[in-house]
């Protein structure tokens, strides 16, 4: 066909009106990542002014702490629910479902389009926190009571979170029913892509928590604005009933993140090694599916200090550290499907090797903090900081960013530049770990988190220095990956249909980018087809 | 036939509605209520009412009209499995609720607290038949459109919409006595929960009617999709029972 880019269509260029009002899954998830990516640059904005406030002691960027509430605000808010969530159930979630299972599209085109509107309505709800007065001031958490007592408006956390909220059932109600009615024959269950496993968990997920998350942020907004009392002390409601409520969404929720972005990540090991998926049911119906099923009994693990009963805590301690299995499997069917593999270093593949390497800091990281002995030297410091950002926020980061590069033929119909793409991992590579490995240190020695100034620890002078040289590493990475993205777009070489030799469905059934309607003819497979194939390829 | 679907395959779809919802949405949801609540404003709170609500508006009944007129020929049937999938996410709102309740139920040192008057019965029984009435109306309405018979179903489903109106009715009669009685949802904890539940379930039955004017409007001119109904009714079920758990926890336990 004579498509060409981004602007794919049956004829050649580009028209907005096929854009923003588009319901075809491929254009939707352009729509999320580029939504997606621009709250990532603005939170990592954020970051930036946070890093270089902490560069020295006392004021650097602002004498107001007010100020550095709101950026951390924004950091948390926009890199959790505008970045990573919308990134991997968003982006990835419609580029892949419809082609890895041979459908046209998914099953209700318009609500897809409404979900990623939805979305977007969300980052406005975000970006509107710069202009308006009092903006937000109450990290990504909204605890009570002081979210109810500030001046800050805390209807449009609220309203973010319900506006994400909402976008993100519709997408699970679209995406399952999609998966379970839409398969191609010869798509089997036995046979789906790890990815379209993991998402349907993720999604699972999502439809049980949400509505919790849900519950709590109305009830926070009918405090502060309609006169309940759900979490005032003095008519007998309860702060620590919101920090459950929102736990019990929040940390399944970074299961919704990771197990899509490992999915992402099966693909790529799968295809650059050339070789079949290790352990394949096992990673399935045990690290998969046990992973949601112990997702809901965790986090109390985030109130060990907050008066939660010891008998509980026991409990929690105890599921905290099995979930570890089921995570743990996933890793080694990982390691696995490399094992005896034609390992191919192509960028993609190198951001998978940084995700085993800084998910296995972030995991074994993770392990102190379940025990609650520990936890109560370690709560409240950086270390937990450094550690959920080598576990979520950065391992994570390597798969949707490396995830994009072994899309980019399919999504663009182009190649980019291996030397870009290199140099852009390595920068990143280095400057997360430049920043997050002393970042260990400094919480272990007691640097306390949330703090915009450290008076009191001047000695932690030099190492937070160092720690912001190494942030700003990761925005040049950024940076030099964002760059080598628009030099493809201009410059890059046309794509083939199947660049990296994959035996997935949309590599081999269709050309890049897909045509509307994605395959040339209904995709009817083979007994013996399996997306995983590769045992004639070695 | 065949040439017009090769045809509509090799284009990109549009629909301006979702956009045109979300931007209503936007303006009736965060801005509307910030306004309103948060700066004070009774000009803009209006204006974005003012933007907000028409363009909702307006999106359901394009979103509604595409649908019957199935330009986009999306109508498989999907409905009809993707709404128990929507009900789990809606019962855990409520699940949520639930939980809450009784965890500030337990904490309290008595319950109701002092100064709750007991809240008459007889409004929540009538308004229970009312509500599983209305059940059994949509599912001989559904039954009427099975048999294509038109004039039927649109008695019937007018019937249960009806009854929906009559509840939310009867349900506002309630507080409105309770506001003249001087009790409002800051009174105390009892009432927070009296007042949240009834009126989040209240907000799922004014949803409900909207799928049901949906299904009626069109049907006048003799247009109706199964998968739609069905899937309404469906929800309006769950409506229907969740009511029970509700009327039982906040009335009579």
């Amino acid at each position: 066909m004579r498509e060409t880019g981004l602007t794919a269509g049956t004829e050649a260029g580009f028209r907005l009106k096929e854009w923003i009002f588009t319901t075809d899954h491929k254009r939707i998830a352009v729509l999320y990542m580029i939504g997606s990516f621009a709250a990532f640059l603005l939170a990592g904005l954020m970051a930036m002014l946070m890093r270089t406030e902490l560069a020295s002691v006392g004021p650097t960027l602002t004498d107001n702490p007010t100020n550095y509430n709101v950026w951390l605000y924004f950091h948390g808010a926009a890199m959790i629910l505008g970045y990573q969530i919308p990134a991997v159930t968003g982006y990835f979630a419609n580029y892949y479902v419809p082609l890895m299972i041979g459908a046209k599209d998914v099953a209700f085109p318009r609500l897809n389009a409404m979900s990623v509107w939805l979305f977007w309505m969300g980052i406005v709800v975000a970006l509107l926190t710069f202009v308006i007065p009092d903006p937000p001031d109450i990290m990504w958490t909204g605890y009570p009571p002081y979210s109810i007592i500030t001046e800050g408006n805390t209807a449009f956390y609220t309203f973010a979170v319900l506006l994400i909220g909402f976008s993100s059932i519709a997408g699970g109600v679209n995406f399952l029913t999609t998966i379970i009615r839409m398969r191609a024959p010869g798509v089997t269950w036995g046979k789906l892509n790890m990815f379209i496993w993991c998402l349907m968990a993720a999604f699972v997920i999502q439809l049980i928590f949400v509505p919790i998350l849900g519950d709590a942020v109305i009830m926070l907004s009918m405090d502060k604005y309609l006169g309940t009392h759900f979490f005032d002390v003095a008519a007998g409601g309860s702060p620590l009933l919101y920090e459950n409520l929102f736990w019990f969404y929040s940390h399944p929720a970074v299961y919704v993140i990771l197990l899509p972005a490992m999915g992402v990540l099966f693909e790529i090991v799968a295809t650059f090694s050339k070789n079949r998926i290790f352990n394949y049911k096992g990673a399935v119906y045990g690290g998969v599916w046990g992973t949601v099923g112990l997702s809901g009994v965790v986090w109390v693990h985030h109130l060990y200090v907050s008066g939660t009963a010891e008998w509980l805590v026991l409990i929690v301690v105890f599921t905290t550290l099995l979930i570890s299995v089921p995570v743990g499997l996933l890793f080694i069917s990982m390691v696995g499907t490399l094992y005896k593999g034609a390992i191919d270093y192509k960028t993609p593949m190198l951001y998978a090797a940084g995700f085993l390497f800084l998910f296995l800091i972030g995991g074994l990281t993770g392990i102190p903090n379940a025990m609650s002995a520990i936890y109560i030297h370690i709560h409240g410091t950086q270390w937990i900081v450094a550690h959920f950002h080598y576990v979520m926020a950065v391992s994570v980061t390597s798969a949707i960013i490396g995830g994009t590069y072994y899309l980019w033929p399919k999504l663009t119909g182009k190649m980019y530049s291996e030397t870009l793409g290199k140099l852009g991992f390595s920068l990143f590579f280095l400057g997360v770990n430049l920043t997050f490995g002393p970042w260990l240190y400094l919480g272990y020695k007691g640097m306390p988190r949330r703090s915009y100034d450290y008076s009191q620890f001047p000695e932690f002078e030099p190492l937070q220095r160092f720690i912001t040289y190494g942030s700003y590493l990761i925005f040049a990475a950024a940076l030099v990956v964002l760059a080598s993205w628009i030099h493809s777009l201009a410059k890059g070489e046309r794509a083939s249909a199947n660049p990296w030799g994959s035996r997935s469905l949309e590599w081999t059934h269709t050309q890049s980018p897909p045509p509307p309607g994605n395959f040339e003819e209904p995709v009817n497979l083979p007994e013996d087809w399996d997306p995983y194939d590769y045992a004639g390829n070695r | 036939m065949e040439n017009r679907i090769t045809s509509h395959e090799a284009q990109w779809h549009t629909s301006v509605w979702p956009l045109v919802i979300s931007v209503g949405i936007l303006f009736l949801g965060p801005l509307a209520f910030s306004f309103h609540f948060v700066y004070k404003n009774p000009f803009l709170t209006t204006l974005a009412l003012g933007i907000g609500a028409p363009l909702i508006l307006l999106s359901i009944a394009g979103w509604a009209k595409e649908g019957v007129e199935d330009v986009h020929r999306y109508s498989e049937g999907h409905g009809i499995w993707a709404m128990p999938v929507f009900i789990l996410p809606e019962a855990l709102l409520f699940v949520g609720f639930f939980a809450a309740y009784w965890y500030l139920r337990f904490t309290a040192p008595a319950w109701p607290p002092p100064g709750t008057p007991e809240i008459p019965h007889v409004i929540p029984l009538i308004m229970t038949i009312i509500l599983i009435s209305s059940s059994i109306a949509i599912h001989i309405a559904e039954k009427r459109l099975e048999e294509d018979n038109y004039p039927g179903f649109i008695t019937w489903l007018a019937v249960t919409i009806a009854l929906g109106v009559l509840f939310l009715c009867l349900k506002g009669y309630e507080w409105s006595e309770l506001f003249h009685e001087g009790f409002s949802p800051s009174t105390n904890m009892f009432f927070t929960i009296f007042f949240s539940l009834t009126g989040f379930h209240g907000s799922h039955v004014l949803v409900g009617i909207g799928l049901f004017l949906c299904a009626l409007i069109p049907a006048f001119w003799g247009k109706a999709s199964k998968p739609f109904v069905t899937a309404s009714s469906i929800y309006w079920h769950f409506v229907d029972v969740i009511w029970l758990f509700v009327v039982s926890q906040v009335y009579f336990l």
